[in-house]
C-alpha cells in the first residue's frame, strides 16, 4: 500500500492510499471519490508527463509518498 | 468579440447559455480550428448545413482533449440561440440523423422538463445506427434510440453536464405529463396473452416481436442495414482469413499454413462448379464461426484451408460435437435436458458462503479505522483492498 499525494496548486492537496498494481484509471477514480469532481476531468501529470489510465503506478514508478500534479481537462 | 453569446439571447437556467458548457471545454472549443473556420458568423440555416455535414458525435478525445465538431456546433447554437421551431424542425427531420441529435442535444441542455420528454421520447423509436468518437479518438457504433435514453437518464453525456432532468413519476403524478405509451405496447399485449395460454419461455418470440414494429419504413430500413452489413461482412471475413492465415505466425504452423494455402488456391480451379457454388455458402457461414472460435482458443491447431469442403464439414461438426457437449444433446434429443450438474457442486458452495461471511474479504472490518474507510471507499468503486 502507498500513499500519494495529488496537489493542483490551486488549494487541492488530496492524498490517497491505494496499491502499487492499481492503474491511474483506478487512482483517478479515488481522486474523483475524494474531491468531487469527475472522473473524465481528471488529468495526472508529472512535468510535461501526461499519465495515461491503463498503466499501472507501479510501471509508473510512483513510490510512496510521492507528489503528483493535479489538472483539469 | 466573435465568441459573445447574442445579445438578445435569454438566460438559460439562470446563466449566460454559453456557460452551460464548462470553462475549460468552452476555452477549447474557441481555439479549435474547425469552430474558428467553420463556425464563424453562422446563422440558424448555415448552421443546418453545417449538421447535414456531421458524421459522428462525441466529446472530446485524444490526449489533450480535442473537442469534436459536434461539440463545436452545440456550442454555436447555444451562442446564437436558434428559435424553438426551429429546434424542433431539427429534431423532427427524418432524412439527417445527426442533425437529429443535435436538436435533442440542444433541446435536453436548454429546454424545460415538459419539452425534453415530449420531444425526446418520440426518438426512441428511431433505431438507426450512429458513430460515436470515444475519448481514445477511436469511434464505437451507438444507436439514436440509445444515446436519447442516455440523455433522458444520466446526468453526464459528451462531456456536458446535463440539467437536472425531473423524474417521469413525478410529473405523471402531477398530472404535467401523460403515462408513457411505447411503441411496442400492443406487441407486449398480444404476448401477455400468448404467456396466459403456453407457459414455456418466449425469448426467441421475443425478438420476432420487436421486429414487428408499426412503421415499415424502419423494417425496411434495418432489413437492408441488417443485410448489408451481412454481406459485407461475409466478404471481409474470406479475404481476412487468407491474410490471418499467412500473417499468424505461430512456429511450424505457419509453413504448415503457407503450404496448404498454396494447395488450396490450386485445388480451387480444380473444384467442379456445383461444388463451387455449394462451397462458397458453407464457407461464409463456416468462416464466421471459425473466427469466433479462433479468438476464442487460440492453442488449438485448425486447419481452414482444406480444399475439400465435405471434409472441412465433418471437422466442423466434430468440433461442435466435442465443444458443446451438453448443447450437443439437446439438438439431437428430444426431450428437454436439465443442465448437467457435478455432484461435488452441492457440497462446496454452501462451504465457500460459510467462509466469506467470516472473512470479509474486502477488508472493511480493519481495526485501523482510516484503512477500513479506504476499503470501503474502494469496494464502492469496485477495486480491490489495500494490500497492506
Amino acid at each position: 500500500m502507498i500513499e500519494v499525494v495529488l496537489n493542483d496548486r490551486l488549494g487541492k492537496k488530496v492524498r490517497v492510499k491505494c496499491n502499487e498494481d492499481d492503474t491511474i484509471g483506478d487512482l483517478k477514480k479515488l481522486v474523483a471519490a475524494q474531491t468531487g469532481t469527475r472522473l473524465e476531468k481528471i488529468r495526472i501529470q508529472k512535468w510535461y508527463n501526461v499519465y495515461k489510465d491503463h498503466i499501472t503506478l507501479k510501471d509508473y514508478e510512483i513510490h510512496d509518498g510521492m507528489g503528483l500534479e493535479l489538472y483539469y481537462n | 468579440m466573435a465568441n459573445r453569446t447574442d445579445p438578445s439571447a435569454k438566460s438559460i437556467h439562470g446563466t449566460n447559455p454559453q456557460n452551460l458548457v464548462e470553462k475549460i471545454l468552452r476555452s477549447k472549443i474557441y481555439q479549435n480550428t474547425y469552430w474558428k473556420e467553420q463556425c464563424f458568423g453562422l446563422t440558424a440555416e448555415t448552421l443546418v448545413d453545417k449538421a447535414m455535414e456531421l458524421d459522428h458525435l462525441g466529446g472530446t478525445y485524444g490526449g489533450n482533449r480535442k473537442p469534436t465538431p459536434f461539440m463545436c456546433l452545440v456550442l454555436k447554437m447555444l451562442q446564437i440561440q436558434p428559435e424553438k421551431d426551429i429546434v424542433v424542425e431539427f429534431i423532427k427531420n427524418e432524412d439527417y440523423k445527426y442533425v437529429r441529435i443535435l436538436g435533442a442535444f440542444y433541446m435536453r441542455i436548454t429546454g424545460t422538463v415538459t419539452d425534453v420528454y415530449q420531444y425526446l421520447e418520440p426518438l426512441y423509436n428511431d433505431y438507426r445506427k450512429l458513430r460515436q468518437k470515444s475519448t481514445e479518438g477511436r469511434f464505437a457504433l451507438t444507436h439514436v434510440d440509445e444515446v436519447i435514453d442516455e440523455l433522458l437518464t444520466k446526468d453526464y453525456s459528451c462531456d456536458i453536464a446535463l440539467p437536472r432532468l425531473q423524474k417521469r413519476l413525478t410529473l405523471e403524478s402531477s398530472g404535467v405529463l401523460e403515462p408513457r405509451r411505447s411503441a411496442l405496447e400492443d406487441d407486449f399485449e398480444e404476448e401477455e396473452e400468448k404467456e396466459e395460454e403456453e407457459p414455456p419461455a418466449l425469448e426467441p418470440e421475443k425478438d420476432y416481436y420487436r421486429g414487428r414494429s408499426p412503421a415499415r419504413e424502419r423494417d425496411r430500413e434495418r432489413k437492408r442495414d441488417s443485410k448489408q452489413y451481412r454481406d459485407k461482412d461475409r466478404d471481409r471475413d474470406r479475404d481476412r482469413d487468407r491474410d490471418y492465415d499467412r500473417e499468424r505466425g505461430r512456429g511450424r504452423e505457419r509453413d504448415r499454413d503457407r503450404d496448404r494455402d498454396r494447395d488450396r488456391e490450386r485445388d480451387r480451379h480444380r473444384l467442379r462448379d456445383e461444388d463451387y457454388g455449394r462451397d462458397r455458402e458453407r464457407e461464409g457461414r463456416d468462416r464466421e464461426r471459425e473466427r469466433d472460435r479462433r479468438d476464442r482458443d487460440r492453442g488449438r491447431h485448425r486447419s481452414p484451408s482444406r480444399s475439400r469442403s465435405r471434409d472441412r464439414r465433418d471437422r466442423e461438426r466434430d468440433r461442435d460435437r466435442v465443444r458443446d457437449g451438453g448443447d450437443y444433446r439437446k439438438r439431437h434429443s428430444r426431450s428437454s435436458v436439465s443442465p448437467r450438474r457435478r455432484p461435488d457442486d452441492n457440497h462446496e458452495e454452501p462451504k465457500k458462503k460459510k467462509e466469506k461471511k467470516e472473512k470479509k474479504s474486502d477488508g472493511t472490518d480493519h481495526p485501523d479505522p482510516e484503512i477500513a474507510e479506504a476499503n470501503r471507499l474502494r469496494a464502492s468503486l469496485g477495486l480491490a483492498p489495500l494490500r497492506l
